[in-house]
């Protein structure tokens, strides 16, 4: 386009067409991106939007028995998430809470607890115990609240809505990171020989399965083994606790999701010298905190999460 | 193309945009589906995790008697005996510490976490320890005792006894 | 003529390295964190950008199709290095859909290139000429 005056100063009915071309590729993008998440919610296919096939909800650490500047009343704020969760507007299928329940594995601290869970408006409460509640017995007092059908130090699965759940317990025996055995990584092995590659396999644990600060324990040194087993399924979500934020890395077939904590947030891998319990200023404590919903809807590979902070 | 032809062309376009974003914005009802219910193996007495009422409200929170946290936050620097080991800042200050057999060592907690003192090969393990509290051992033999906490077992410090 | 050619091919890799995108996306991959809503935005501009070319838009598409693309490919270099928002993937997984979308990328990214270089030629045979 050739023009007799000075190329670089623009005429209005340039700049009138030049924002039509840029107006109308902002609205196909814009529309385009509708269409393809229209076809991804109604599942390449199916003309009926459906309900999710399993819906739960993950809460963890509420280290109920703490106290300082962090959280003065990690009692209430454990009671605000469980409220929180009673009022999602639909009943989860199950919740699980992914460890340190409570901060020094006292018997009070214990009932404490157990009778908050048992306030929840669901039909299954499933728990891992953390590394706090293992202090000074390996567990012992935890498996006498929360231990009941469990196996060894307290792990276990289940199978729900064609998900196949297993919990793991990778806080006793450490050394430097998380561990969870000879024995546990048998389990593993033996409890999935059954199932078909595309059966969605939910793991939780509290201590992270992935390497995500080693240099504070948040890793376990055994777990490259147990995913080993877990290699063949098409989808894999590990669920964990202990770091008190949401994080997230994929690699490969399997997902990881760190929850938030309902008692005291700690700091970012690597930002200070160790994960001690951070000090928000006034009123920012409660965006730290919060629960998470997930779902699972037959035919999609991957389930959604949806994090929440405590209102 | 001449600019002529172009505004047939954009009208086309946003024609189009707006067929689709009326597609875009039609939902339909969610059917109804009945609540799952887990299946757990049977070679295992009870079922794990605990299932709540539905309908009970949520009782409110016993008082607790929190142990003691009123400790501040260490000084690693503090003078200390010559036995002794602070735990501070998530770290055992000194890392090695060096003694005598028969020596008695005594750790200090004066983070506001509680720690633990657990050696490797479960030569001597302390109970966890609030912010202030202490655990002592003595030491009989000579030889090398590492020891971690074992709720942060990335803290790490070791004992060497010599004779 | 060699404008139009050009055109068609840009529209052509967007249009294949967008479809693999919104395939991907509907297929599990809309569910990663970060990276799922980034295929989305992906194969949406792509698709626009694609179409607006063809029906012959102004130059600067043409650059941004060349950014997307490039940006694309960078994206695609870090998830298999050192991570994109957390996600990381080894070797040339998904088959086939990572090897075409990166080979429509290329392809793209090379004719923006030429585009931009016959546009700049042009400009100067213009200036000479006056």
């Amino acid at each position: 386009m050739t023009e007799d005056r000075d190329p670089s100063i623009m005429t209005r009915r340039q700049l009138i067409r030049h924002s039509a071309w840029f107006g109308a590729a902002v609205g196909l993008a814009v529309v385009g991106g509708e269409v393809i998440s229209h076809i991804a919610g109604t599942g390449t296919g199916t003309a009926a939007e459906t309900r999710p096939t399993l819906r739960f909800a993950q809460v963890s650490d509420s280290h109920i028995g703490f106290t300082g500047p962090a959280n003065p009343d990690v009692t209430a704020s454990f009671g605000h998430a469980i409220d929180q969760l009673n009022g999602l507007g639909y009943t989860p299928d199950f919740v699980i809470h992914t460890g340190d329940l409570t901060h020094l594995a006292t018997p009070e601290q214990f009932d404490q607890v157990k009778q908050q869970l048992n306030g929840l408006h669901t039909p299954h409460v499933f728990t891992v115990p953390g590394e706090h509640d293992s202090v000074d017995d390996a567990g012992q007092k935890y498996r006498k609240v929360f231990g009941a059908g469990t196996r060894g130090a307290g792990w276990y699965s289940f199978d729900v809505a064609g998900v196949h759940v297993i919990a793991l317990v990778n806080t006793l025996n450490l050394t430097k990171l998380g561990h969870l055995g000879q024995d546990q990584l048998d389990f593993v092995k033996k409890d999935v020989t059954s199932l078909s590659n595309d059966t969605p396999i939910i793991v939780f644990s509290h201590i992270p399965l992935f390497a995500m600060y080693p240099d504070w324990g948040w890793g376990t040194d055994d777990s490259m083994q147990a995913l080993s087993y877990l290699r063949r399924f098409s989808s894999v979500t590990c669920l964990n606790g202990h770091v008190h934020q949401v994080f997230s890395k994929t690699e490969g077939n399997v997902t990881f999701f760190s929850a938030t904590t309902t008692a005291y947030p700690l700091p970012h891998p690597g930002d200070g010298p160790a994960p001690k319990p951070l000090t928000l200023p006034a009123g920012k404590l409660h965006d730290a905190l919060g629960v998470r919903e997930v779902s699972y809807t037959k035919g999609q590979q991957a389930l959604a999460l949806k994090e929440s902070t405590l209102s | 193309m001449s600019r002529r032809n172009q505004r047939p062309v954009l009208a086309l376009v946003m024609a189009a945009q707006a067929a689709a974003l009326a597609l875009a914005a039609c939902t339909t009802a969610n059917p109804p589906q009945a609540q799952p219910n887990p299946t757990f193996s049977t070679d295992v007495s009870g079922t794990p995790g605990m299932s709540p009422m539905p309908g009970m409200s949520r009782t409110s929170g016993m008082p607790m008697t929190p142990p003691s946290q009123g400790g501040d936050t260490a000084n690693a620097q503090e003078p200390m005996g010559p036995n002794a080991v602070n735990i501070a800042g998530f770290a055992f200050f000194p890392a090695t510490l060096t003694v005598k057999a028969g020596t008695t060592v005594t750790w200090t907690n004066k983070d506001e976490d509680p720690h633990t003192v657990v050696a490797d090969g479960g030569a001597f393990r302390s109970q966890a320890l609030g912010s202030g509290g202490t655990y002592s051992f003595t030491f009989p033999a000579a030889g090398t005792f590492d020891y971690v906490c074992s709720i942060h077992p990335f803290m790490h410090g070791n004992v060497v006894v010599t004779s | 003529m060699k404008a139009l050619a050009l055109r068609v091919v840009i529209a052509a890799g967007l249009v294949i390295g967008g479809a693999s995108h919104a395939y991907l996306y509907l297929h599990g991959y809309g569910q990663v964190p970060t990276i799922g809503p980034a295929f989305l935005i992906q194969a949406s501009v792509s698709f626009a950008a694609a179409l607006l070319i063809l029906a012959g838009g102004p130059d600067w598409l043409i650059w941004g199709a060349g950014a997307l693309a490039l940006g694309s490919l960078g994206a695609f270099a870090m998830s298999r290095t050192i991570g994109l928002a957390g996600f990381v993937e080894r070797g040339w997984q998904p088959a086939p859909h990572a090897l075409v979308s990166v080979v429509a990328e290329a392809v793209t990214a090379l004719a923006c290139g030429a585009w931009v270089l016959g546009a700049a030629r042009a400009r100067g045979r213009s200036a000479r000429r006056r």
